[in-house]
């Protein structure tokens, strides 16, 4: 079935511009246009990321991080190969998609490691910088229970996310 | 913008101490192999930049014609009543902004969504420096991730030869809405917890 969800949504808003009189040619070039400013813009981050995580992993301290980390994920059903992105998501969007990116390379895109990290990504949002950026204009400096109650949501998604990704 | 540098300054002890460890690690393990694997960090960056600049141009337009034709307007519109029961007490110019917000989240508009909540965040602050309850309440929702079609990851899935790149649409939404779920009955909670303490200092 979901084979046909991009289809669906692809053909459906093309049929639906195309009833609202709205130049699909000039939306298709404005996406064209913005997705290479966009990629500009966050290039920085991908890259330094990057070489974050390749000397993270030659130097053999993920290899360390990951075996502390492998007990307590695997009792909870989260695979231990993803521990890495399990601790960036609530910190760097574009890091976690580079990071999904790596595990898909690496354990082929249809294990069940690469689609666990895959819903695992899709379904989390980066808990710091969204607290950062939304009260900068309001000044709020203490969130009270909202960060701890935003990671722990999130950390029970992505649990939720590898038990689905079981059956699913 | 005091917190973003706030954040952007732990990023920056974070990384320069992760960095600062793997390379102290890598003098003594494997000192040769540090040069490459940083440069092959930014290649591997390079690759990945190019595949998202695929993917968003062909994403963006979709989400174009989206905005073209007033689909988000319409999807504000009709999450106004859940706004309206969700955050009690404010006014029409906050539910104007948090519809906008949540509608352009589930969209995945990011450009949208973050103007839009800066909006509402500062027209429901009574206080400077406090965050009401409404207030935090529209943070969790938005920090447990709202979005409907997690476009990036089924298109690299897509772009790396999966079967079904869309078989995680169904996985992903069930997750998200678990967290988004199990955040806002929290934050009921430690909200109707903290105004019952306050009851019983006053009382």
């Amino acid at each position: 079935m979901s084979v046909y969800l991009l289809p669906v949504i692809l053909v459906g808003t093309v049929i639906y511009s195309l009833a609202k009189r709205v130049s699909v040619y000039d939306c298709f070039l404005d996406g064209a246009r913005e997705s290479l400013s966009l990629v500009k813009s966050i290039f920085p981050y991908i890259a330094v990321i990057f070489i974050c995580i390749e000397l993270f992993r030659a130097s053999g301290l993920a290899y360390i991080v990951s075996g502390w980390l492998s007990h307590p994920l695997r009792f909870l059903g989260i695979p231990p190969e993803i521990a890495e992105l399990v601790l960036l998501v609530p910190l760097s969007g574009n890091g976690a998609i580079a990071l999904l990116e790596d595990i898909i390379s690496t354990y082929g895109v249809d294990s069940y490691i690469a689609r666990c990290a895959a819903t695992i990504a899709g379904a989390s949002e980066t808990v710091f910088y969204v607290s950062a950026v939304y009260f900068s204009k309001c000044k709020v400096k203490n969130l009270r229970y909202a960060i701890p109650v935003s990671l722990f949501s999130s950390f029970f998604g992505m649990v939720v996310a590898c038990a689905l990704c079981r059956v699913m | 913008m005091r917190r973003e540098v706030e954040i952007e300054y732990s990023m920056n002890v974070a990384f320069a101490a992760l960095t600062l460890l793997s390379l102290v690690m890598m003098t003594f393990a494997a000192p040769a192999d540090m040069l490459p694997s940083m440069i092959s960090g930014v290649s591997g960056a390079i690759v990945l930049i190019l595949k998202l600049t695929a993917v968003y141009a062909v994403w963006l337009s979709v989400l174009k014609m989206a905005e073209a034709t007033g689909l988000d307007r319409k999807l504000s519109r009709a999450l106004r009543p859940v706004i309206r029961r969700l955050f009690k007490g404010e006014s029409e110019k906050s539910y104007d902004y948090i519809s906008v917000n949540l509608a352009s989240n589930m969209l995945g508009m990011g450009g949208a969504t973050t103007p839009a909540a800066i909006n509402a965040m500062a027209s429901m602050c009574r206080e400077e420096g406090k965050a009401t309850d409404n207030m935090l309440m529209l943070l969790v929702i938005n920090a447990t991730s709202i979005q409907i079609v997690p476009a990036t990851v089924i298109a690299l899935r897509a772009a790396a030869g999966s079967a079904n790149a869309a078989s995680v649409f169904l996985p992903t939404l069930i997750a998200t809405s678990c967290a988004t779920a199990a955040g806002m009955i929290l934050a009921r909670l430690c909200a109707a917890a903290r105004s019952a303490a306050e009851k019983r200092k006053k009382g």
